[in-house]
């Protein structure tokens, strides 16, 4: 990949490419490659070995381990098959009272607790809040994302899943 | 009757073109884009001719109207469309009607207009019927067929969203109609002009059932001449390239729509099954005006999945949804059909080529009897987005998750927001009766990007060109003077990136002895607009807080200072104003204000994306030096800790306190936290003693009631037997639903 275009790209994930470039980026035809040349940043900037598959949040991915491919935080913690949902594998703080609402909602109006709370979706080893779901109380956990990983890689990608 | 166009039935035309979309997979059975291969600089070269005569015929439009809405906030849209009602080229604006508007046109020849009243040279059809094909009563589409030599080449339409629509409240979005009878003026897929002009009865009627109807006769006006001006252009087009070719070139322009749609997908995304759910609170009890219809308060859930197949098509299922109710925020398919293609429009359709082939590209589930697909006809749509923002909102944040795996970061935004408006009437300063909505609401603060923070009272999801227009404009339409508008602090979701504020806006009432302030789709008691990636939704819109009978005059006589927000403490008007001070929770229906009062009103702010524990210092520091954000706010939420004072203009980050902070918030977090597993089996033993507020049970109980997929994913969830269900109501709890 072009140099340029590299730097470009690293400074796109770190939220540092200036306004002007992000606005080219946004308004320019979109690259067909983006996703390995984005996928090869995030391979370079975790500290763990296992091959990136899809990244799937802000600091999620679906990684091959072995024969399986298991969704893995940045830190290095592994939340299992990528065909269940991660969250229930992940740490949780449920915030349903007025007083645990206020402290993140300071001079706001704030949910009616009996209507709603806000559940944080935590990884159990950096404590870093993956995913924050606002809904009322005794609503399943919400399975935001599961990919059809296999199509994507040999109908989309044309290439063999977990292959170079 | 004059039949003009005996030659083509058009129901049997309009049947065809679907029977060889259903056979061929393709628009009107177009396979091959033969025109596009020939000449493919042609081809662009038409389409945008196309393109730039419905924009200029908008333009044109907006300076015709009389209403600021239309004038300064550019609430309208002009399209082009085949004879069959399939929208060729849009205009910038509010493109939610683009297919809503194809339904019209649609319906009308499924119900042989041809025959009777007849579809002739010069006709002027309009329509604001939601289950013909609009959003909301105050949408208000126009319609004109363009004949080329006795023949129907096409259709021009214009729609402009009316301010004031003659319901049981004043204003457009009649929040109080709890049936269809009291939304206002109807005209259902009615002939209103012939030979180039309006007919005088209509005009007349208009005249005696909107309590304004200049906006309404004027943009009436507007629209048709935007039409007009479009047939002009495509009469013109038509003597440049013939006929046979432009027909046939204009439907491969669907197809081409259809297939780049496809393409877009298969480009920004990844197949899969995406999953969301929002949540549209309602608080009326003890209001004024309801009728014992319905429950007064409400809750409903609105669970979304998206399947992107391997084709590249969109699939949107609504499965689960809440039954219709006795409200005014139901909605019809053509309105979620509304909603799907503005929110595609911002996101895959950018460039501007965009038509109804990207709608033939994606397919909508909305379960029948639900407030998305109603089975009553009775049923009032008046309030429509309140259920449509939150929903394409968390559309949008699906969309996003696609768009982050297949590393187009700079697309990744978490969306929509649900904001509340205003709708007002009464006697103005002029002395005369008024009604009027205020769309300063065009403009609520969006979701953050995956990159930045969203965007400061800059967008709403059903117009892309956001704009909340000049306060001297709306000054000069209503009896009320403003004495602020300001950034409300901290009404983003916090995150690495934080949701775009929203902001308040601060009035007395001027000269008039009678206001009725009536606002609508005021989600209250839930966060309606959620988060991404561990950010938050934003706060729930801030109550109303109003001073009646205020000493603001006797203020301004002695030269003390005014006030212009509530505050960061909501306490500014308490602390510097006397009279009855009132809090007002959910939409504000009361009793008439009269002049003297004090009125504010506040707007959302869009979710957050990220830890709020990765946010850059500095981006906490400037946001609390501009007033975006509080030093509570920064410390509690971001761990950032500060030096000096923000009074001396000395604040400054400490970064060692910084550091060390966020590591105590962390290991915090870690401690208090509980393995899902634990939270799983306490929560379990509630929902099985059905222990939670009513509202929430009642929730469950009626999505459960109608849908069996729900009811099944809901029970393995919580490891339940198939036959569990929340115990019914007592009698007298229930209403409807
Ligand atoms: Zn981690």
């Amino acid at each position: 990949m072009d140099r340029n275009q590299l730097e470009e790209y690293k400074l796109l994930v770190d939220g540092q490419l200036p306004w002007p470039q992000t606005k080219n980026l946004m308004s320019s035809y979109k690259d067909r490659d983006r996703f390995f040349k984005i996928l090869a940043i995030y391979q370079d900037k975790v500290q763990w070995q296992e091959k990136i598959l899809l990244p799937i949040g802000e600091n999620l991915f679906i990684v091959q381990k072995g024969k399986e491919n298991i969704v893995k935080c940045t830190c290095g913690y592994e939340f299992g098959d990528y065909r269940q949902n991660w969250k229930l594998q992940a740490v949780m703080v449920v915030r349903k009272t007025r007083e645990d609402l206020e402290r993140i909602y300071p001079h706001s109006d704030v949910c009616d607790p009996s209507w709603m709370e806000i559940r944080e979706f935590i990884c159990p080893d950096c404590g870093t809040l993956l995913e924050v779901e606002a809904c009322s109380p005794g609503y399943p956990i919400t399975f935001d994302f599961c990919p059809d990983l296999e199509g994507f890689y040999k109908e989309w990608l044309k290439v063999p899943l977990g292959s170079e | 009757m004059t039949k003009t166009d005996t030659m083509v039935n058009l129901r049997k035309r309009l049947e065809e073109s679907e029977s060889l979309l259903a056979m061929t997979g393709c628009y009107d059975g177009i396979t091959n884009l033969e025109c596009r291969e020939q000449d493919p600089l042609k081809f662009e070269t038409i389409h945008m001719k196309l393109r730039a005569s419905c924009v200029s015929a908008r333009e044109i439009a907006r300076r015709i109207s009389a209403s600021p809405g239309v004038r300064e906030v550019g609430e309208m849209v002009a399209a082009l469309y085949t004879p069959e009602g399939d929208a060729i080229a849009i205009s910038n604006g509010i493109m939610v009607h683009v297919h809503t508007m194809s339904r019209f046109i649609k319906w009308m020849i499924k119900n042989d207009y041809q025959d009777d009243p007849g579809i002739n040279p010069g006709d002027i059809f309009a329509n604001n019927d939601a289950f013909i094909g609009t959003v909301q009563v105050p949408d208000v589409m126009d319609v004109v067929p363009i004949y080329h030599e006795g023949t129907l080449v096409g259709w021009a339409g214009a729609v402009c969203h009316e301010l004031e629509a003659g319901g049981i409240t004043p204003g457009g979005d009649v929040a109080l109609a709890q049936e269809r009878f009291g939304e206002g003026l109807f005209v259902c897929a009615e002939k209103i002009g012939l030979n180039d002009k309006i007919r005088r009865d209509y005009i007349i009627r208009c005249e005696r059932n909107l309590r304004m109807p200049i906006y309404w006769i004027l943009d009436e006006q507007a629209k048709v001449a935007a039409c007009f001006n479009m047939r002009d252009r495509v009469l013109e087009l038509i003597d440049e390239i013939g006929i046979d070719f432009y027909q046939k070139i204009s439907k491969e322009f669907i197809e081409e729509g259809r297939r780049t749609q496809l393409a877009r997908v298969r480009q920004l995304t990844i197949p899969g099954k995406y999953r969301a759910n929002t949540f549209y609170g309602h608080v009326t009890k003890g209001k004024p005006g309801f009728q014992p219809l319905g429950d007064p308060d409400w809750l409903y859930s609105i669970p979304l999945q998206m399947d992107i197949q391997l084709d590249g098509k969109i699939v949107l299922d609504f499965e689960g949804a809440q039954p219709w109710g006795y409200h005014s925020m139901n909605c019809t398919p053509a309105g979620m059909d509304g909603g799907m293609f503005v929110t595609l429009t911002q996101h895959m359709n950018f460039e501007g080529l965009v038509n109804d082939g990207a709608w033939l590209a994606t397919q909508l589930k909305l379960p029948e009897g639900t407030w998305t697909n109603p089975d009553s006809e009775f049923c009032a749509t008046a309030t429509s987005w309140a259920l449509l923002l939150p929903a394409y909102g968390a559309f949008q944040r699906m969309l996003s998750r696609g768009f982050l795996a297949r590393g187009f970061l700079e697309e990744v935004f978490v969306g929509q927001v649900n904001s509340p408006m205003i709708e007002m009437g009464g006697i103005s300063q002029y002395g005369k009766p008024f009604g009027i909505a205020h769309f300063e609401c065009a403009a609520a603060g969006s979701g953050a990007l995956a990159i930045k923070d969203g965007l400061d009272t800059a967008y709403v999801g059903w117009n892309p060109e956001s704009d909340m227009g000049n306060i001297e404009i709306w000054e000069l339409d209503m009896p009320m003077v403003y004495l602020g508008r300001s950034i409300l602090p901290n009404s983003g979701g916090a995150g690495k990136y934080r949701g775009g504020n929203a902001f308040m806006s601060t009035w007395v009432i001027n000269k008039s002895p009678e206001v009725r302030i009536v606002t609508s789709e005021h989600s209250s008691r839930v966060f309606d607009n959620a988060g991404m990636c561990g950010g938050y939704p934003a706060p729930t819109c801030q109550m109303h807080r109003v001073v009646r009978n205020s000493n603001i005059s006797q203020r301004a006589d002695a030269r003390k200072p005014l006030v212009h927000s509530t505050g960061l403490d909501q306490n500014e008007l308490t602390m510097n104003l006397e009279g009855d001070h009132q809090i007002i929770e959910g939409p504000h229906i009361t009793a008439p204000m009269k002049a003297g009062d004090i009125f504010t009103h506040s707007y959302n702010g869009g979710g957050g994306y990220g830890d709020p524990l990765e946010r850059d210092p500095i981006l906490v520091l400037d946001d609390i030096i501009q007033g975006q954000s509080s030093r509570v706010h920064g410390e509690n939420i971001h761990g950032v800790r500060f030096k000096g004072s923000i009074e001396d203009t000395t604040l400054e980050i400490d970064l060692p306190g910084t550091m060390a902070a966020r590591k105590q918030l962390k290991d915090e977090r870690l401690q208090k936290a509980i393995p899902v597993s634990d939270w799983f089996e306490n929560e379990r033993g509630k929902v099985i003693e059905g222990s939670f507020a009513p509202e929430v049970v009642k929730m469950y109980r009626a999505a459960m009631n109608l849908s069996d997929d729900f009811s099944d994913e809901f029970r393995t969830f919580w490891q339940l037997s198939d036959s569990f269900a929340f115990s019914e109501p007592k009698q007298g709890e229930d209403k409807h639903g």
